[in-house]
């Protein structure tokens, strides 16, 4: 027990603040929604119930695992990965053939956060875009199924980098060396970036539900307006500036980090959605209540997390 | 003992490998358990049908259903046999029907396994065929059913189970896929044909997913 709270969240305030903040949230949503059920009966809120219920879940798990047990973490997050990886790809049409190279790509998921798991930044950085990239088209050519290669070895690369080398950043966070005064570490950027790209996705949601007119690109998301774009952007960079002491950066770079979080989570989400209307699915799975597949919650993160990993790694690593 | 290991082996181990791994989606099957007995009849496209199926029953039920498969593939040597009864519960038929003598005849195996208070999973398909690509029903599964009409089928339809793995190939590739149950339904005709048929249409509207 001594141990389990010297390495706890209880050493950091920080920590502990954020996780008391998201609960509140959930805890203020679900009240909010259950007024208003009370008081309007007809009002649909089917979905944004389903929606809360899976984010009490979500959130409970993601900070059980993140704040007691770093290393339980690494492997809920390359869980993450493979189940998002499976949903898409399974969506892709891949051939017969490519059943043995789609094996050796599920096999890079360990690999990848083992990587990340030993630090070795090196490593980690090429496994997925230059290894995997080199090896699976071979593996592919070794079956001798040539129609329609080409188009198996892009998808497979894509699929892999979108829901792996993508969302493994998430797990180096927690890798990163120790540096003198910052003590809410890995498990504080981590919490940070998370956070802040569901809040974003929530933000831009909310106002564009609130004030929506101009759509960005009707033809892929018509759900997507300027107001929520600009609105939900401006709140995620205002909840990053209050957020600072969950990393070692200044009050300028935090406020351009959490700003590029806003972006970048918006981008990753536009572009799952033009996949999926390609496809012509309106989720990729159904794993969790409201939300759609695990694809569909963490379409977003697979953008923010490089783009946050890569601007902290340079800015105070 | 060979009930707690079935369950052990299919409502705990099978079906969370099939869950978190492979990614099978399980429809509720709590509904079986008003039933007192039922014939489930399902597509088949790969080993993992049968896994899938048993993994998905209430385990207050498990023992009793048997899965029918093909002595000359289940059955080759006796341990094969021996392994087929304790592991998988499964009874195991000829494919080729036997007039003559009625210990060999499919049919005559099956009404004795309903009559004995049994449930049964038969996949009229017969074998695993290509996948995700359907074939024409055989007619044993009408012919059980015209002799008890009183026993009512479930239609069961799996998506997927041929991508994870395929017939002629070992290797589980973990693949999105679905298992959906129809409703408990008892034959509208005794006649084989007007039985397969209606079968047809309700694999037809589980697959299109109304």
């Amino acid at each position: 027990m001594n141990q389990l709270l010297h390495n706890g969240p209880f050493k950091d305030n920080g920590l502990l603040t954020v996780i008391a903040l998201i609960f509140g949230i959930l805890v203020f949503a679900s009240l909010l929604f259950f007024i208003i059920g009370k008081i309007n009966p007809q009002a649909k809120l089917q979905e944004v119930k389903a929606r809360t219920k899976s984010w009490w879940v979500m959130a409970t798990v993601f900070i059980g695992a993140t704040v007691f047990n770093t290393n339980i973490s690494y492997i809920a997050i390359a869980f993450l990965s493979f189940v998002a990886f499976r949903e898409l790809y399974s969506l892709l049409g891949f051939r017969e053939s490519d059943r043995r190279a789609i094996f050796w790509a599920f096999i890079a998921i360990p690999i990848q956060y083992y990587l990340a798991y030993l630090g070795w930044y090196g490593a980690f950085i090429i496994f997925i875009p230059v290894v995997m990239f080199l090896v699976l088209p071979m593996r592919l050519v070794l079956k001798g199924d040539t129609v329609g290669i080409t188009k198996s070895m892009g998808l497979m690369q894509w699929t892999l980098m979108l829901t792996v080398f993508g969302i493994s950043h998430m797990a180096y966070l927690l890798s990163l060396h120790e540096l003198k005064g910052f003590t809410a570490g890995g498990r504080g950027l981590l919490l940070f970036l998370v956070f802040l790209t569901e809040i974003n996705d929530v933000m831009q949601f909310t106002w564009g539900k609130l004030f929506g007119r101009y759509k960005i690109i009707p033809k892929v998301s018509p759900n997507k307006t300027w107001e929520g774009f600009i609105g939900g952007m401006i709140c995620t960079t205002v909840i990053g500036y209050f957020l600072r002491f969950l990393t070692p950066l200044t009050t300028g770079q935090v406020v351009f980090v959490s700003f590029m979080i806003a972006f970048a989570g918006f981008v990753g989400d536009v572009v799952m959605s033009s996949i999926k209307r390609d496809i012509g699915v309106k989720d990729t799975g159904t794993s969790i209540p409201g939300h759609g597949g695990v694809l569909d919650r963490i379409d977003s993160l697979a953008y923010t997390a490089p783009a946050f990993f890569h601007l902290v790694y340079y800015m105070a690593y | 003992m060979r009930k707690l290991l079935l369950v052990f082996i299919y409502s705990f181990a099978v079906r969370t490998f099939l869950k978190l791994i492979v990614g099978v989606k399980f429809d509720n099957a709590k509904f079986l358990l008003e039933e007192k007995q039922f014939i489930i009849v399902a597509n088949h496209n790969s080993h993992l049908d049968t896994m899938t199926l048993l993994a998905s029953l209430p385990s207050k039920i498990l023992y009793k259903v048997k899965p029918v498969a093909a002595a000359d593939h289940f059955g080759k040597s006796p341990l094969q046999e021996k392994l087929s009864h304790y592991f998988i519960n499964a009874l195991l038929i000829s494919r080729k029907r036997d007039k003559e003598h009625p210990e060999n005849d499919p049919i005559h195996h099956m009404i004795e396994a309903l009559d004995e208070g049994y449930s049964l999973i038969l996949f009229p398909e017969g074998t695993r065929g290509e996948p995700e690509k359907e074939q024409p029903l055989k007619p044993g599964i009408a012919l059980v059913l015209a002799q008890r009409p009183t026993i009512k089928y479930v239609p069961a339809y799996m998506k997927g189970m041929g991508r994870a793995m395929p017939k002629g190939d070992n290797l589980i590739v973990p693949f999105q896929s679905s298992l959906r149950y129809g409703k408990p339904t008892t034959i509208l005709s005794n006649r084989v044909e007007e039985i397969l048929e209606q079968i047809r249409k309700d694999f037809e509207l589980l697959k299109t997913g109304a």
